[in-house]
Parts: C-alpha cells; structure tokens; sequence
C-alpha cells in the first residue's frame, strides 16, 4: 500500500516535472501595470543612466510600463541567460552576444520585430547575422569594430616608429606590428602586443588577427571547418612565431594589461578608449594592421530582442522601438557604434565620442563598420567554443606542430558543426 | 486500556523525529535519483522550449563520446592522486605535531586555517600564484628553481589542482588523525621500544594498525570528496588545458549547464552515482580485511 | 640521548613545519597584502612581500562593482539558517535511531544513508528542474533546502546517532522517572549533553553552505541574490579596467573574518571536530 502511494508520489513528480510549459502566445499591448526586464552585460553606471533616461521618458507616454535593466556578468552572460529562460524566469527583453546570435534567432526563442522605426536605415551588414526568412529577430544596437590601441611613450622607448606614421605610409602591417612589439619586449621588458580578452582561451577573438590572413573560423553556412585551411595555417603560424620566438606577445599564463601600462599595443574594441580618460601615459588608436590580404577590420555585434516567451511580449516590442528609434539611437551612439547609416559618420559621433579624434573614428569606426567582418558565429556556441579550445590548447607551446593541431580542431569540432 | 500506550507514543515520537530527515531524504535524494533516469531518456531543448523522448540516444551518445574516456582518467588521476597525497601529508603532519613540542599549536592552526577560507577565494588566489610570472614562480626562482608554466601543462595543471585542493583541505585529516594518534595507548610504543624496535618499524606495527579505522574512514571521505570536486577546477582551470583537468563533474555541469544538453547531463549524472557506489562498495569490503579493530 | 642531540633533532623539526607551513600560509598573506597594492604591482615579478604603497580603493571599488554588501548577508544568513535546520533536523533524526526503538527503524536509516551516496552533484539536473516546476529558481529556496533536508544533512545525522548511541541509558532513566515525553528527554536531557557533537555538526555545516558553488552558480542568475564564492568569481567586466586588486579586495573581505573567529575559537574548533563519531 505505502508502495504504491510513493509510486504515485513519484509519476506525479515526474509529469509535474516534465510537463512541456508551452510558451504564451504573444497577447495585446498590456494596459495595466507593466515591468519589463531588460538583461543586459554592462554594468557600467553612464551605461545605466542612460538607459534609465530612455525608459524614463517612455513612461510619460505609457505610464503603466516601467523597465528595469538588469545587469547579469559578461563572462557567464549567454550561459545565465539561458539558464534563467530554462528556470522559467527569463526576461522580456535580451541583449545577446553575436557568438550565440544563431542560437537564438534560428530557435525562435525571440518575437520577430517589425516595428522598428526608419528600419531602411540600418546598414545591411549590421543585420545580416539577426535575420532569419527576412525577419528581423534582434536589432543590431552595437557594431563595434577592433583597433589596435598604442603606447606612444613605450614605443618612443624603444625607438620604434609611430604606428599612426605608418597608417599614413601605407605600412602598417601586422609583420611590422610584430617587429616593434618584439622590439618593445626586448628593450624594455615590457609585453608588446596583447589581444584583448583572449587569454589563450577565448580564441573568437583571434579573428581579429587571423581576418588579415583571409582566414576563417569556418565556412559563411556554418558547415565547412576552417581552421586547417592554407590561410589558417599561415595566420596561425605568424601568430606563434610572434608569441615563441620572436616575444612580440605575451604567452600564455602572463598577465599583462595595456590600460595599466603594461603592454605596447593591444587589440580590442573601441568602447574601451573609456578607459584611457586617466592614463598616465601618451596613447593612440589606430586600425588593425593590414595582412597578407590588404586591409580589412572586424567588429563585435550586440542585438537587443525580445523573448517570445514574455508575458508582455507586445508591450516589450513597442519598448524597443522606441528604445531604438532615431533619437534614441544617436544618444547610445556615444557607447555603443549604431546601425543606422544616417549617424555613421565622424562629425555625429564626434560629438558623443570627446576622448576620440575625428580622424580616429573615421579610419576605426566608420570605416570598420561598413568593411567589417563579424567575429565567428555559429549555433551550439558555446559547446564550439570549447571544443576548439580544447584542442587549440597544444599550439600554445613553442614546439607545437601548427597544423597537426589545426587538424585535430577541425577533427573534433566536425561533428558540431554538422548539427 | 488505553489507546496511547508508552510503547505506542515511542513508536510515534521515533516517526515524528524522523520524518523530516525522511522526508527530505525522499524529495531531495530519492526523488532525482528516478528523475536522473527518467531524464536521462530524454532531450530538452530549453531555446525552442522542446521536451523529447529520445529513448537510448543518450546513452549511445556515452558510449561514443570521445571526451568520456579522457574525462574518466582525468577524474580517476585526481582521486588517486589526492587520496595519496592527502593522506600521507595529513598523517605526516599528524605525526610531527604529536611529538611534545613548544608551538605546535600554532602550527596546528597554521595548517588548518585553509580549511575555513572559502573554496573559490582559495582557488582564485592560488590562480594569481600559479601564473607563469606568478608567486610561486617567483619563490622558485629565488632559490634558483625556473618553475614550469603550471596550469598551461598537462601533467603541471592536474598537479596543481590536486595540490590546491589537498592543502586546502588536509587540515581536517590532519586533526582527525591527531585525535587517533592521541588514542594509541603509549606503553605500546614503550614495549616495541624495549624490544629494540626502530621508530619506522613502530610506526608501522604500531601506529598504523591502531589508527587503520580513522584511515579507512578519512579515505572513504576523501574519494567521494574527491569525486565532486568543481569549483577549483572552474575556477583554476576550466577542465583545460586540452580536456586535462575536465573531471565528471565538471563536464557534466558543461554538458548540461554551459551547452543545455539536460538530458546528457543526466545521463553523466547516472555514471558519477555508478562510480561512487562501487568505490564506497570496495572499500567497506576491504575495511573488513584491512582494519585492525573496529572501535 | 645526549643533549646536543635533541636539540638538533627539534631545529631540524621546527624547520622541517616551517617549510611545510610555506604553501598554507603565503596564498592567504600574499592575497591579503595584494589587495592594498597598487594594480602594476600585483603581478611583479618576484612578488613583493611587503607593498610598496598601499592603496585602499580596491575595497571601494568591491562594493560599487557588485551589491557586495548584500551578497555578504545572502551568504551570512543562508550558512546560519542551513546550520539552525541541519542541527534540527538531524539531532532529532539522529537521536530517533539511536535511541528510540519503532517498527522499520533499520530499513528507514539505510534508506536515509543513501543520502551518503549521492552526492548533490548527481542530482542537479533534476533537483533544478524540480525547483523550476516549484518557481524557486533564482530565488534562496534551493540552497536552503537541499543541505538541511538532502544529501548533506545525512552526514549530520549520522554523527548525531553515533554520539547519542554511546551516551549511557541511565542518564535519560531520571527524566523518565520524572514523566518527561520522548520529546521532553530529548531536549531537556541528551541534546545538552550532546553540545560537543552538535558543535562539530554546526561548523561542518557552516563551512559546507559557505562553500557552496556549483549550486548558487546553477540556481541564481541575478547579481544581488549571488552569494559570496559566486560573486568572487564575477569581477571581470565587460566595459572595466582589470580587476585583479578588486578581485582580491573581496576575496580577503571574505576570507578574513572567517579566519580571525577561527583562530580565537581553534581549540574548540579544532577539539569539537576531533572529538566526534568520525573518529572511526
């Protein structure tokens, strides 16, 4: 008897537990009361004052909606999220990182939107990675590009040349960019150049290095493995002749950071420059050095979207048109590189940008956004990511055989790039 | 007679005191462990909000993973390698603080002090240290020692999570073992000396067999201990380099967690409870052939 | 044995705990001194020992980078209320198998030891969705839950019931003469006795819930319910300088006060845990 009552307790647990919580479809605008909850990675207080500002002003309009920005950490910040839509809690709106675009556009975990206003304005290459059948699933609100920041005084030190000259000269490659971190590193000790955030684990941000060589993570559909492709093999063979032998780069397991002084160049995206407002030293900004292929940039995206699964799904659309809508997007252009083509140009950001010279926003942000690459994207990111890292991880020894280790990634990542 | 006799009010006190144990036991551990293989049978793709029954796909998938076998030496390399060293170094330590010395209770306090430290802020600084220009580089190299790039090694980056983690933990070993070596009746050691016996051979003879019940028990603990380790490894190493430190359950919390395949997860979840009933099982077999005495 | 002798034979033995105290000392003063060293510091190389300048503002930066403050309490409050209910319910579990005789008792403790043989970490996957069906996650429920009722409060039990079992029965025989109920013995007679038990419990229990990772980085997901492992981990921003200093800010604010009760109570920390069932 006691038995079957605790088989009982046990099938119900499991049906209570299993059940499919099917999604709300979206209803109608709500009308009362209304907070919406918007997850975002900056937790930054100009970002959030901002923020704060625009939705303030939407509820003279609607006084029934307030918006509360919910600030989750950046390094877990795809993982969180996920896993709070997976607990039953996830928010009404969603900022997502361009590495799990694919994840969340194809799913059909977000609302199409198709109330946002002057969309003609938006550059085709901002949209590109949020559209799915023509529908736009996320709005582009940061295309922010790479450049390479500098340490005019380190370089001074070490009697280098001024990268800025050679922008001018037309020689501003990445072997020269190589030559004078080495050069930096031996007179000075100090580490010449450091890609921002990779840390010899975070790979996707070698793209900016590797773009140059005209290589690729893997193939514009996804299906197609590119790391043990000839340019791959080139752009990784340069990178680790620059780390092993000739020191031009920190290796792995040294720290070493560019905003402390501590390194001569480093490569990361412009929103950093915010960074500088106190330095104690002369610095500069110029774009990413040409490779074997000539000139090219690359730039991180943002897209802000809202869950389907909302249960003010309508109201939330509507709070992101307004969020992004012309006026409003000038104002986030001071953060965040906008989409639309009307506020591309150096004059507009100029404005918002003050720790930034015109010159510096046209040859890195203008110029970055409208030829820029988007950093490598693909469904199932996050298990990618670590699957390549894994078997990246022996080419950061000074005796690896570069593409003996390009093979294995591409060995090991095949499967996931075939579901 | 009355209905509620004194035997009958014990009987309902005894289930009374334990019903929230019990129950607890039954939500909580009982429960989920049906779940675990329930699941287990399962997919559940959380962004298009899909549960599906997918029959053995899962453990098909276990079978064929080419990560499992890497992850399953990786875990049986950490356990080995932490038992041992956290045993031996919790006994040694034992030993030198048992002999009549002026301080030893503030050595005693110095070794056990990381035991009350959080984990992560453990772990998170022994990253710093670790660093290939970090501080225990910089000790190396003041005695002339160039140290390797520990956690950017194989072999290197499984040491250190084993050492981490055994420094931080073999405090309470350590008292434990005190506790037993304080219960060893000292005229043995008086006979044994009489006889002619050297200080190793004691220890062996003597002390180890009368302590053999608090080692079997602290090992016991150790390894399942040892089998849930996660944050050191999270935050030292994420499972890097290669898979080299990726332990069961740190791959389970990837699997299911950092990629949202729940139903893999559960299915790793289904190994590590297989894995710690068979090792609990061969040593209460072998505590009954190697214990001494059971106190 | 000569003089001479002994006394080489203790310096060699106080030199031998020295070097071996090295690796449980230097992390915990290193990360304490860092944390007031200028960031360009940090990472020389060798390490100073002593810095050359001290700077406080990490410490302010820990608190406007993350509700720290809260994440403190979250973590405070939740190691105390797990400690409160484990003892609770263990010392009444405990004390039910050892001393009191009803029908099933042996059947119902082995299936509470299975407790022992799952570890939370088995059940993670299915523990968070039962708590999503429940609408608790995010929220402080799982992590209050589980370690008194589940797994963790097993191992509690099981010391409670090894202590109660070796208390003599005559001690509870008086109480019984004076018609004290099953309850009334237990609270007015063995639990006082059993403070040393209840000690060690108490501080393995504290010690587990501080600790926690895996668990709060799975259930909660916004920042002011964090708790303290959790938020330590989450000092790398997105817009931010390098966090180094700030990170070891607050690992030393987290470590720190936990040390300093520690080395006031050691004896009976380290007597209370000594001196239990686990003995063997």
């Amino acid at each position: 008897m006691k038995f079957r009552v605790a088989i009982a307790a046990l099938s119900l647990l499991a049906l209570a537990a299993c059940g499919d919580g099917k999604g709300s479809t979206p209803a109608a605008e709500d009308t009362g009361p209304v907070e919406l909850r918007m997850t975002i990675w900056s937790a930054n207080e100009a970002h959030l004052k901002l923020f704060n500002d625009i939705a303030a002003e939407y509820k003279t309009a609607h006084p029934n909606v307030s918006v509360k920005f919910d600030p989750l950490p950046f390094e877990s910040y795809s993982t969180t999220l996920t896993t709070q839509i997976a607990g039953g809690n996830g928010p009404d709106l969603a900022w997502v990182l361009e590495d799990s675009a694919p994840d969340f556009v194809g799913s059909g975990a977000l609302l199409p939107l198709d109330k946002i206003e002057q969309a003609d304005d938006l550059a085709p290459a901002a949209t590109k990675l949020w559209q799915n059948g023509g529908k736009l699933y996320a709005y582009p609100f940061s295309t922010s590009p790479f450049g390479m920041f500098v340490n005019t005084d380190l370089l001074k030190q070490a009697g280098q040349d001024n990268p800025a000259d050679l922008v001018t000269a037309g020689t501003w490659t990445w072997d020269k960019a190589f030559a004078e971190g080495a050069a930096v590193n031996a007179k000075t000790g100090t580490a010449g150049i450091v890609v921002r955030d990779f840390d010899y684990k975070t790979w996707s941000n070698l793209s900016t290095v590797w773009t140059g060589w005209g290589a690729q993570a893997w193939s514009a559909d996804g299906k197609t493995c590119g790391f043990n492709a000839p340019e791959m093999v080139d752009a990784m063979t340069a990178l680790h002749k620059a780390v092993f032998t000739d020191k031009a780069m920190p290796g792995p397991g040294v720290a070493a950071d560019f905003f402390a002084g501590q390194s001569a160049m480093t490569v990361t995206q412009i929103s950093r420059a915010s960074l500088l407002k106190d330095a104690k030293f002369g610095w500069d900004l110029v774009p990413l050095p040409a490779g074997p292929k000539g000139k090219y940039s690359v730039v991180g995206q943002a897209g802000l979207g809202v869950l389907k699964k909302s249960k003010h799904a309508a109201t939330a659309a509507d709070f992101l048109s307004f969020f992004t809508n012309p006026a409003n997007s000038g104002k986030l252009a001071q953060y965040f590189p906008p989409a639309r083509k009307s506020q591309l140009n150096a004059e507009t950001m100029a404005k918002t940008n003050p720790l930034l010279k015109p010159a510096q926003l046209q040859s890195v942000v203008i110029d970055g956004i409208s030829t820029g690459v988007v950093k490598p994207s693909h469904t199932g990111s996050a298990e990618i990511a670590q699957n390549v890292r894994a078997s990246l991880d022996p080419l950061w020894k000074p005796d690896a055989n570069v593409k003996s280790v390009l093979d294995n990634v591409c060995t090991g990542v095949k499967p996931l790039l075939a579901k | 007679m009355r209905f509620w006799t004194a035997r009958r009010r014990d009987h309902l006190a005894g289930y009374l005191f334990i019903a929230p144990q019990l129950a607890g036991t039954i939500v909580f551990v009982l429960v989920p462990l049906v779940l675990v293989a329930w699941y287990s049978l399962h997919e559940w793709n959380v962004l298009a909000d899909e549960f599906n029954f997918v029959g053995g796909d899962n453990y098909r998938q276990l079978a064929d993973d080419p990560n499992l076998p890497k992850v399953l030496a990786a875990t049986g390399l950490f356990s080995a390698g932490l038992l041992v060293l956290n045993l031996s170094l919790a006994l040694l330590l034992a030993v030198l603080l048992n002999q009549r010395l002026r301080g030893t209770v503030v050595f005693r306090t110095l070794f056990f002090s990381p035991v009350v430290v959080s984990m992560v802020a453990w772990t998170i600084v022994w990253g710093f240290l670790l660093q290939d220009n970090g501080g225990v580089n910089g000790i190396l190299n003041t005695v002339g020692v160039h140290g390797p790039n520990w956690l950017r090694g194989d072999v290197t980056a499984m040491i250190s999570v084993v050492v981490v983690q055994v420094v931080k933990n073999v405090g309470l070993n350590m008292v434990l073992f005190l506790a037993a070596l304080q219960g060893v009746p000292g005229e043995l050691y008086e006979a044994a000396r009489l006889d002619g016996a050297s200080a190793w051979r004691a220890f062996r003879s003597i002390t180890v067999p009368m302590i053999s019940p608090t080692i079997m028990l602290t090992s016991i603990i150790t390894v399942v201990g040892s089998l849930q380790v996660f944050a050191q490894i999270a935050v030292l190493t994420q499972g890097g380099p290669g898979t080299s430190t990726t332990v069961l359950v740190y791959y389970l919390y990837q699997q299911a967690f950092q990629f949202h395949h729940f139903g893999y997860g559960a299915t790793l979840s289904l190994v590590l409870f297989a894995i710690v009933l068979i090792l609990t099982t061969v040593q209460w077999q072998l505590r009954k052939r190697w214990v001494f005495h059971e106190s | 044995m000569s003089h001479k002798k002994t006394w080489r034979m203790k310096t060699a033995l106080y030199g031998l705990l020295c070097v071996l105290a090295i690796p449980f000392v230097f992390p915990t003063w290193w990360m304490a001194t860092s944390s007031v060293k200028p960031v360009n510091e940090v990472f020389k190389f060798p390490p100073t020992l002593i810095p050359t300048s001290v700077d406080f503002s990490a410490y302010k930066q820990v608190f406007e980078a993350q509700p720290f403050a809260q994440q403190y309490l979250n973590s405070m409050y939740i190691a105390i209320v797990c400690t409160v209910g484990t003892l609770a319910v263990s010392s009444l579990a405990g004390y039910a198998f050892a001393r009191i005789r009803f029908r099933g008792q042996n059947a119902l403790f082995l299936l509470v030891l299975t407790g022992l043989l799952v570890p939370s970490e088995v059940t993670i996957v299915p523990l968070f969705q039962m708590f999503q069906r429940w609408n608790m996650i995010d929220t402080h429920w799982p992590l209050i839950l589980v370690p008194i009722f589940g797994a963790p409060s097993v191992l509690a039990t099981f010391i409670m019931r090894q202590f109660f079992i070796a208390l003599p029965p005559e001690l509870e025989e008086a109480g019984r003469m004076d018609g004290l109920s099953r309850f009334g013995l237990f609270r007015r007679i063995a639990l006082p006795l059993s403070r040393p038990a209840l000690g060690a419990v108490a501080i393995f229990t504290f010690l587990h819930s501080w600790n926690l990772y895996l668990e709060p980085i799975v259930f909660l997901s916004t920042p002011s319910k964090f708790t303290l492992p959790q938020a330590l981990t989450q000092f790398v921003d997105a817009y931010g300088g390098p966090a180094w200093n700030v990170q070891l800010s607050a690992a030393t604010l987290t470590a720190i006060p936990v040390l300093v009760v520690f080395v006031i109570a050691q004896r009976q920390f380290i007597e209370g845990l000594a001196h239990t069932g686990l003995k063997g």
